[in-house]
Formats: C-alpha cells, structure tokens, sequence
C-alpha cells in the first residue's frame, strides 16, 4: 500500500466523523428499502457492520446509538475548532469528569479503534500497521493501537490532552497512551490505581483522583464548579439508573436485551455518560427491550444457552459474533466491560460528587478486576456475582491475545468458576479489533463445539452411572 | 580454577552452596523479583533475600499450563522453576506489581505451589509526595508482615546493619562497573552480570568477601579487545549466555541500564532520619524502569550520560517477547537516542530460547558492522 493513499484519505478520526455525519441526514423511521439503498454505497467493511445493525429488530436501538456517536465526534471537532480542549481518555476512565467542564471534551482511544473497525474499510487495520511501523511491537494491544496508530501514523485529529487512567491495571494500555503524548509532545495526566484493595488504596485512590481534578483545572484553565459538577452528575445518575434498568431486563428468560445492545451500553458508558444524548440513547436502548420483553421477543425458537463473556468480545465482525449467537439461541448476557458497578452520586456538594466521582472511576471495567489486589479473585468475584445475577449457563474468554493480565489468570478463572458454581468456561484465542488474527468462522465452530458438547450436556444434568454388577450377578441374573 | 570462573560457575546455580549453607544452618530465606523490593528489611530480620531468576531456563512446560504464551517468557519461566520444586527452598515470597506478567507469574505461583510467607508489596508508578507516603506505608506493612511471620523483631539497630552491609554492596558492584566502563575494560559485561547474580543469591558478608578476591584479579588483568563499546538496556536479563553471545561478537558491554544490573544499585540513597523512607526514596527516586509512567526523561538522561562517561558507541535495547513495558519504552529510547545520532538496536527475543541465538547473533553483528562504519 503507497503512504499516499492513507494520507489522502486521512486518519482515523477524520474518516469515522465524515461517514458519521451521514447518520443526521437519515429519517427517524428507516425502511428496508432506504436500508439498502444506505448499505449500497458504503464500502464492503462498513456495509456488513451496518447491515448488521439495521436488521429490523435492531434498527431503532442502533440509530439511536449511531446518533449519539455521531453528535460525540461533532463535539470533539467543534471543541476544537473552537480552542477547548480535547482529551484522549481510555476506557477504563469515567469521561463524566471531562464532560462536566465547559471547555474540554473527552475522545476514547477503544471506542475510536472500534469504530475504525467497525467502520471503515480495511477495518482500520492500516492504522494498527502505521504503529507497528514505528517499531511498537504486535503484541500491543489494537484496542489502542488502530486509533493511536492513526494519530502516530497519518495527519489525523490530534488531542490537545491525554488521561492515563491505566497506571496499575494495564501495563500497554498505559505505555500505548505514554508513547502518543511523548511523540506528540502532548500533556499527559496520569490516573494511578493502587493494586490495593484496603481502605489505604481506596485513599490512595482518592488522592489521585482529586490532584487529576486540580491538574485538568488548570490545563484547561477552568474551575470545575460545584454547579457544573451537579449538572454532570444528575445526567450521570439517570444514565445509571437506565443501566440498572437494562441489567435487570438481562434476567428475564429468554434475555430480551439483544445482544448487541451489549456493545453498544458500554459504548454509551465510555463516550457520553455524563450527558444528555447517553440518556437518551439509554432509554431507547431500554425501551426496545422492555417492548421486547412484553412482546416476548426471541431471535430463536428456543434459549438454548445464557453466555457471559468474561472479558471482550469480537468487534471485527458485528454480525459474525452477536447476532450470529442470538439466531441460534446462544444469548450475550454481556461481557466484562458491561461490568460497570454504577454508582449513585450523592449530588450535595463538591466533595460528596468528587468522592462519588472518583468510587465510579473505581469501578470501571479493567480497573476493578485486574487492577484490584489479586487479578484473578478481583476478576473471578465480580464474574461469579454477574454470573448468578444473570443465570449464566456458560462463560466465554474471546482470549484478547494482548491481554496479558487477563491470559495470566485465565487459568485460575476457570479452575475456579467450575469448582465454585459449576460454570464451564471456553478459552478462545484471538484479536478483539484485528480480523486478521482469527476468522470468525473458527470462533464460531469454537461456540458450537463447546455449547453442543459441554453446555447443552450440562443442561441435560448429570449423567447417571449405572451401577456395574459383578460378573457373578449377572450371569445368575 | 580462577576466582573470576569459580564466580562465573557459582552465579549459574539456583540453589548454590552458599543459600544451602545457610538453610543448613537454619536460616530462612525469602524470594523477591523486583528491585523495588528493598533487602534490607529481610536482612535485619536475619533473613537471607534472593532474588527469583530464571538464569536463562528455556522449559516453561508446568507454567504454560497456567501462564499463557502470551506472557513473556521470563515470568513463565521463573513459574516453571517455582512449579517444578526447583524454588522449594524459599520459606517465603514478596510479589510486587513490577509488570503484568510478574503479577500474574505470583498468583500463579502462589495458587498452585503456596509458600508459608507470601507478602504483596504495591510499588507506585507515580513519584509525587503521595506515593512516597503510600510506599512508605506499604514499607512498614511488609516490615511488620515479616516481624510476624518470622517472630523477629526488626529494631532500628539491625536495620542500620543491614543498611551498611547493603551499601557495603552497592559500593564493590559500582566499583565492578567503574572497572567495566574504564577507556581499558577489564572486565567483561557477562562477568560484571556475575558480579551482581551472585550479590542477590548470597549473604552479603560472603559476596564481599568473593567480589574483593574476585575484583584484585580482575584489576591485575590485561585490558580486553573489543571491535564496539556497547551499552545494554532492557528488561529483566539475566541471561549470562546472552551477554556471552554479544560479547563474543566484538560488542563489549560497557554500561547497562538493566534490572539486573546498574538499575539495582546505582542510585545512591538521600540519608534521612527515618530509614524506612530512605528506602522508600531509594526506590521512587531512583527507579529508571518503564513501570514509572511521567519518568521517561530520567530514564532517557541516564542512557545518555552513560553514553557520553562510557564512550558507547552503540546502544542494543533488549526486551523479552511479549514485555509491555519495555516493548513500548524502547522505541521511545531508540527514537530518542537515533534523533541524537547515536545508533541503537532494538532487540526482541524469547527468553532463554537457544532457536534465538542464531537471529540474534546476525543482528549484532550487523549493527557491529553499522558501528564500525561510523567509526572508520
């Protein structure tokens, strides 16, 4: 591939933004026929996401969704075109607290790197090479690197600010981030979580995440008011209380919840809490399943098996993964970035909505697992909860190969999982964001295999022994 | 037997005479991987601390079956040798959050073969006034862990002991690497990696007495040939062959910023009245490992100033597959360093796997040979 091509066609971020400006221009109510037409000229890579999202009992929950992604890369421009300030955060960090100032706006490196995926054609796979050609090693994790690689590799859109907010629970994830600010020579703050899980850590915790506020002050040069903090957190509590809402619609059986609804909660969760396009994202989101519910709405004939993922999920291949499992009766009861811990702000005063603030950021997904004391208690507790929660008959590790805290303690996960509640889980290997590493089809057969051999058998209950009779028995029988 | 081959042959021993002596004798000892473990606590405790390593060990079969093979290979094999008993003379262990994959190389650990001591001592990646009194308390925490554990008291007598027997080392290792980085080199990269192997698997009264014989040999040898001065940073290596290999090649290791090397004991300590924060200063202040996530310039100006005092000609950045730290941190080196036109070679290999040595011997050499070109 020339360099010119990239350049041409820029990066990551400026692609994603111009095709999501479409999504304004479409009618509330799509038909299948303006479906089509839509799908039509977008490139292969994009239409199968698409089309994916569009079939018609996912329509409304996925325009709802790309509206609201679409309004969060407007603002991202705009603030900067207005001189605020962006700010690349991670996905383990709660992007209320940037949301909350007036001059600043906060870009996710994961959900950029998805929608490139999910986007655009190649499937942002130029971008995770563009790092790589730096001399970054591939075992980085693509989570960061497709979107990170682009601002490294092309003239994207660039943040004026970088959060990492994985010192303690993510080694790439942090360096990934440490990189991009050294290259760019753009300021980075860095969120330190104690692998302490004592009333010290938490303290600790606290400190940290109080300096972080101070160090954002004056960078962006606004004081984070108590009146503004109280705007953000009373988006957030609604946000959460619609999140609570949609965990309990999990339960039903079957899940009402459709499985990509997944994907797109924490989608919500790590772009626009904290505003009011994630509420109304949620309560779309909410509604359709609550419709469903009533309806009593299943993609198959029959539930055969309610699957929690523990950790990520494939993201190359939306249709491949979520509604594939969905058609054949394998519920995505969610997965581990879906294990959010929402937390009801106390809205009283600064401190009370600093604290409550900084307990959520506590909570986030990767930094309560594997940042926690022990990765794998931490990791095990919060999937055996969510698990019981959710009736689990299975659980499934996608196997993220460059997550190396979580494939260090998989081990332990599983062993323990059985022996504590019975639930058999299956190791896959792959890359989350790159296609390239494992198809889909070989994941599929992977799902297959184990819900046929060990899930449904399992269903069945235990196999009965017959009791042998000595030869002795038998012959006088 | 030379004293500098009986160090060479007693360095590449897990379980060596000394540590069998001394667990003869009744002696506790206790494992610790990462140089922000400080071994004085342990000393005053009249406990001897040794530093896990895996010594070039390629067989990660046991530890496969918990780590994965995305786990770099270190961390597998120092769990393989944990699994397999080859460890079983430590009465205890001290984790540390060093990297992700030593994290989970000690729950791993400590979940299929447990040992009676095991204490977590959580180092901050940030060097502010907070994290100095958080490790602070995390110090006192493991100090008192040991106390109980080991029915000991640590008093500040033994704890000044232990301190001067500490510095007593640092001292004749700094000495070592002096004598490496000298415009004649006596002495070898690989043996100066001896040097420092043996001072964390040894009492220190003994190591001083070995490395003072070991160190008036060495200054009564001739200066050794070398086509390139070589400086060596990167992860954990404590791969003697590896060195050996280098070394072999023309690229003498002149200066290091390794884990296992001048990153253990360059930094010397502000003297404070409490010695508990001396230590905790020691490690904050002066760790140049990529875990600490704003202290890139230091680690950055360290390499340079070794690059100028050492006379490097070329810096070769080691990682293990798989190392997220210094996978990353490399590159940000190598740029650095290339932007002041000083050649680097960023070099990944498997650990301890002798499949590597053939790549890693044609890499050398031709990054020998770009040096060599400058210089003409």
């Amino acid at each position: 591939m020339e360099a010119g091509i990239v350049l041409e066609k820029g990066g990551l971020f400026d692609r994603v933004s111009r095709l999501f400006a479409v999504i304004d221009s479409l009618p509330d109510e799509l038909s299948d026929e303006e479906v089509k037409g839509l799908t039509f000229v977008l490139p292969p890579d994009a239409r199968s996401s698409i089309e994916a999202m569009l079939i018609p009992r996912l329509r409304e929950g996925s325009l709802a969704f790309m509206r609201m992604l679409s309004s969060w890369l407007k603002k991202a421009q705009e603030t900067a075109e207005s001189g605020g300030k962006t700010i690349l955060v991670p996905f383990c960090f709660p992007p209320e607290l940037v949301h909350a100032f007036d001059g600043a706006f906060p870009v996710t490196s994961e959900v950029l790197s998805t929608l490139g995926v999910v986007a655009l054609e190649g499937r942002g796979e130029r971008y995770y090479d563009m790092a790589l050609g730096l001399g970054l090693p591939d075992y980085i994790c693509s989570a960061n690197a497709v979107e990170v690689g682009s601002m490294l590799g092309s003239d994207d859109f660039k943040p004026q600010g970088i959060i990492s907010a994985a010192a303690g629970s993510c080694n790439i994830n942090a360096k990934t981030h440490e990189i991009l600010a050294f290259y760019h020579r753009i300021p980075m703050f860095v969120l330190e979580k104690p692998v302490d899980n004592s009333e010290r850590g938490k303290e600790q915790y606290r400190k940290n995440y109080s300096r972080l506020v101070g160090e954002l002050e004056e960078f962006i040069g606004e004081e984070l008011t108590e009146e503004k903090l109280r705007r953000t957190c009373e988006k957030v509590n609604r946000a959460n209380e619609l999140l609570a809402e949609l965990w309990d619609l999990h339960k039903a059986i079957p899940d009402p919840v459709p499985n990509l609804f997944s994907l797109f909660t924490y989608g919500v969760r790590f772009s626009m809490w904290g505003t009011d396009e994630a509420i109304e994202c949620m309560n779309v989101l909410v509604d359709v399943s609550k419709r469903r519910l009533k309806e009593g709405a299943y993609p198959a004939r029959e539930e055969l098996a309610r699957c929690l993922l523990t950790y990520t999920s494939y993201y190359f291949d939306l249709a491949g993964m979520f509604n594939w499992t969905e058609e054949r009766g394998y519920t995505y009861l969610g997965d581990g970035l879906d294990l959010i811990f929402p937390v009801m702000i106390d809205t009283s005063s600064r401190d009370s909505m600093l604290d409550g603030m900084a307990e959520q950021s506590w909570n986030m997904p990767m930094t309560r697992q594997v940042g926690g004391e022990s990765m794998s208690m931490c990791w095990l507790e919060d999937i055996l909860w969510a698990a019981k929660e959710l009736k689990a008959d299975c659980a499934i590790y996608s196997g993220h190969h460059s997550c190396k805290q979580t494939w260090s303690v998989v081990s332990i996960l599983r062993k323990e999982l059985m022996k504590r509640a019975e639930i058999p889980l299956l190791v896959l290997q792959g890359d989350s964001w790159l296609s390239r590493t494992t198809p889909i089809t070989a994941v599929q057969k992977e799902i297959l295999d184990f819900i046929g051999n060990v899930v449904a058998q399992k269903k069945k209950g235990k196999r009965k022994i017959r009791k042998r009779l000595s030869s002795t028995a038998e012959f006088n029988a | 037997m030379s004293v500098i081959q009986r160090l060479k042959e007693y360095s590449k021993v897990i379980f060596n005479e000394s540590v069998k002596e001394w667990k003869d004798s009744g002696g506790n000892v206790v494992g610790y991987s990462c140089v922000t473990t400080p071994p004085e606590i342990l000393l005053a405790a009249d406990i001897l601390p040794y530093r896990i390593r895996a010594l070039g060990n390629p067989n990660t079969e046991m530890a496969d079956a918990c780590l994965a093979r995305f786990n770099c290979s270190f961390a597998r094999s120092c769990l393989q040798l944990g699994l397999d008993g080859t460890y079983d003379f430590l009465d205890g262990i001290v984790e540390t959050n060093g990297c992700d994959h030593l994290r989970g190389m000690f729950e791993n650990w400590q979940y299929n073969r447990p040992l009676k001591f095991f204490h977590y001592l959580k180092v901050p990646h940030q060097t502010n006034d907070d994290a100095l009194k958080y490790y602070i308390g995390e110090l006192l925490l493991y100090k008192q862990a040991v106390e109980a554990h080991f029915e000991v008291e640590i008093t500040e007598d033994r704890l000044e002991r232990a301190f001067e027997m500490e510095e007593k080392v640092s001292a004749v290792l700094r000495e070592t690497y002096e004598i490496r980085r000298d415009e004649n080199p006596r002495i070898s990269g690989e043996e100066a990696l001896c040097f420092y192997l043996l001072s964390t698997a040894m009492h220190p009264q003994k190591f001083l007495l070995f490395a003072g014989e070991a160190l008036e040999e060495v200054k009564s040898r001739a200066p050794l040939e070398y086509r390139a001065r070589i400086m060596l940073c990167g992860a954990a290596t404590d791969e003697i062959d590896l060195l050996s290999e280098i070394e072999g090649l023309g690229g003498l290791i002149v200066s290091d910023a390794l884990c296992f090397g001048s990153r253990a004991f360059f930094t010397t300590p502000v003297r404070v009245d409490d010695r508990i924060e001396i230590l905790a200063r020691r490690v904050l202040d002066g760790i140049l490992c990529p875990r600490m996530y704003e202290e890139f310039p230091k680690r950055l100006n360290f390499i340079l100033d070794e690059v100028e005092s050492a006379k490097v000609d070329g810096v070769i950045l080691v990682c293990n597959k798989f190392c997220d730290l210094h996978g990353v941190d490399n590159v940000q080196i190598r740029l650095s360093l290339e932007e002041r036109g000083i050649p680097a070679l960023q070099l990944e290999k498997d650990y301890g796997s002798g499949a590597d040595v053939g790549r890693i011997r044609t890499r050398v050499q031709a990054f020998l040979e770009r040096i060599e070109s400058r210089i003409r």
